[in-house]
């Protein structure tokens, strides 16, 4: 127990995952890698992929524009729609095998499990990303449009400068939720064997028959990993509540 | 008479069952200003709404300098950029300063540079003493000062009529009468003005033509000198009877 680093024949669990984790550091240095890249790339090209399905579930049809905008604008709606319920209503795991053996199998196209798992958390968070982009539209007072409205800004500009900015602020908790989520989701890519840090845990494991310590191992590193992320977001968000104050514009005081 | 500006014809609005507008005409003229008055429910305010498309009408139409204005969301936004709007909640963007507040239509709709929005911003804004304040956001903002800035803002336009949504009803008694000041020395620009209003003495003093609404119908569509004094219509002596008496 003196020194952790020189364990070359360890007898408790505590000792196990040191020994674990310094023989086998390369290997989860890699799986936590991975993992990260994994999060990241899908939870932001999620997002992505939410706010531009969220908003189509939003959109009005103008009753007054022409027949082919409004059969257009519905047919685009009703795949949205469809899209949402289908990957809001199956498992990640599953739809992980699906698109994985989907693409490679029935589509004939070769895919890498990295890529298929990054498609995949993609198309997950941005299920789950849209009805949080709705919510949040919705929590937004109606007025704020009629203002941009009533001055002939169109619903589409209408959206992009008054009300998003306003909706982004309410949902960035439930999106920083979102991607903690997906740190640990991750886990699930296994079983299209991609080598994340589940992954590197099973094959540490099996080595030494010590599964228990394996796990025990990544346990540590996922909860160290989100605990980080948390605080970097909390901050971020206290960044982002701005000023209170503001300053009179002192050269327009006399001559009004 | 001059020139008629917008023309409201047969419009009729009905939400499901409840028939809110029965066949409206109006015509509103060139630097005319109209208020309309009536009780709560008479349909005033939608009638308002619907002469801005932010409500679609069941049935008629509104025809603007002659053309009617069909529902294409294009020309709605075009018609829209003429025909500004103040509304009684006032309906300033929350996540922008009042000077951003009064730009981003002029720029993104008008598309004028940033200088002459900037000049047109603070033009207006001075003239309605909120000059000092463009870098206030309307959280900050009283809710006289916060109407101010959204005529303002409407003005930055440039609108051939301006609408008012019962502009001072959410106003505390005494942020009314800045509002009101604002109102009145806009009314002698020649502005058209449209204005649904609860103030009596501001209707009979300064509008040109006053309309009483009653129960999704025009009543009566007289000068106020006529309509306060001598009401022809018995609905109309009756809400006026009740609201001076009061």
């Amino acid at each position: 127990m003196l020194n952790f680093f020189s364990i070359d024949s360890p007898e408790n669990s505590f000792e196990w995952m040191i020994f674990l984790a310094k023989k086998y550091s390369d290997m989860f240095w890699e799986g936590t890698k991975l993992t990260l890249f994994i999060a990241i790339l899908g939870t932001l090209l999620g997002f992505v992929l939410g706010y531009v399905v969220g908003i189509i579930q939003d959109a009005k049809i103008n009753q007054g524009d022409n027949i082919i905008k409004k059969i257009l604008m519905r047919a685009i709606k009703i795949i949205a729609s469809v899209y949402v319920e289908i990957f809001r209503d199956t498992p990640m795991i599953v739809q992980a095998m699906i698109v994985y053996f989907g693409i490679k199998m029935q589509a004939h196209i070769n895919i890498t499990p990295l890529n298929a798992g990054i498609l995949v958390t993609i198309l997950n968070t941005g299920a789950y990303m849209a009805e949080t982009v709705r919510g949040g539209i919705g929590s937004i007072d109606l007025g704020q449009r009629e203002g941009a409205w009533a001055m002939g800004m169109s619903p589409m500009k209408t959206m992009l400068y008054i009300v998003l900015p306003q909706a982004f602020k309410n949902i960035i908790p439930e999106m920083a939720n979102t991607f903690l989520t997906n740190l640990k989701m991750t886990s699930v890519l296994n079983v299209i064997a991609i080598q994340e840090l589940f992954m590197a845990a099973k094959t540490v494991g099996g080595n030494y028959y010590k599964y228990f310590e394996s796990y025990l191992v990544i346990a540590v590193i996922y909860f160290v990993l989100c605990f980080v992320f948390n605080r970097v977001f909390l901050f971020m968000e206290k960044k982002m509540q701005g000023k209170n104050d503001y300053a009179l514009a002192v050269e327009y005081m006399d001559n009004q | 008479m001059s020139e008629t500006i917008i023309s409201i014809q047969e419009l009729s609005k009905s939400f499901g069952d409840h028939e809110v507008l029965r066949k409206i005409d109006i015509d509103i003229h060139v630097g005319e200003i109209i208020c309309i008055v009536g009780s709560s429910g008479s349909g005033k305010s939608t009638l308002l709404r619907c002469i801005n498309k932010l409500e679609r009408q069941t049935s008629g139409r509104i025809m603007f300098n002659g053309r009617e204005v069909r529902d294409a969301q294009r020309e709605i936004n075009e018609y829209r950029s003429k025909v500004g709007m103040v509304f009684q909640s006032f309906n300033l963007f929350n996540n922008m300063t009042v000077l951003k507040n009064c730009m981003l239509c002029t720029r993104k709709v008008l598309h004028l540079s940033k200088e002459e929005a900037f000049d047109r911003a603070i033009t207006h804004l001075k003239a309605v003493g909120m000059a000092p304040y463009i870098h206030a956001k309307p959280s900050q903002l009283s809710g006289g000062q916060k109407q101010r800035v959204a005529i303002a803002r409407a003005l930055c336009m440039n609108p051939e009529v301006l609408l008012f949504d019962e502009p001072t009803s959410a106003l505390d008694p005494e942020m009314v009468g800045e509002v009101l000041n604002v109102m009145k020395e806009l009314a002698t620009t020649g502005l058209t003005m449209v204005i649904v209003t609860h103030e009596m003495a501001f209707a009979r003093d300064v509008s040109t033509r006053t309309v009483f609404m009653d129960r999704g119908y025009v009543a009566e569509d007289a000068p106020p000198s006529q309509l306060f004094s001598n009401p022809q219509n018995p609905r109309t002596r009756e809400f006026l009877g009740r609201y001076l008496a009061g």
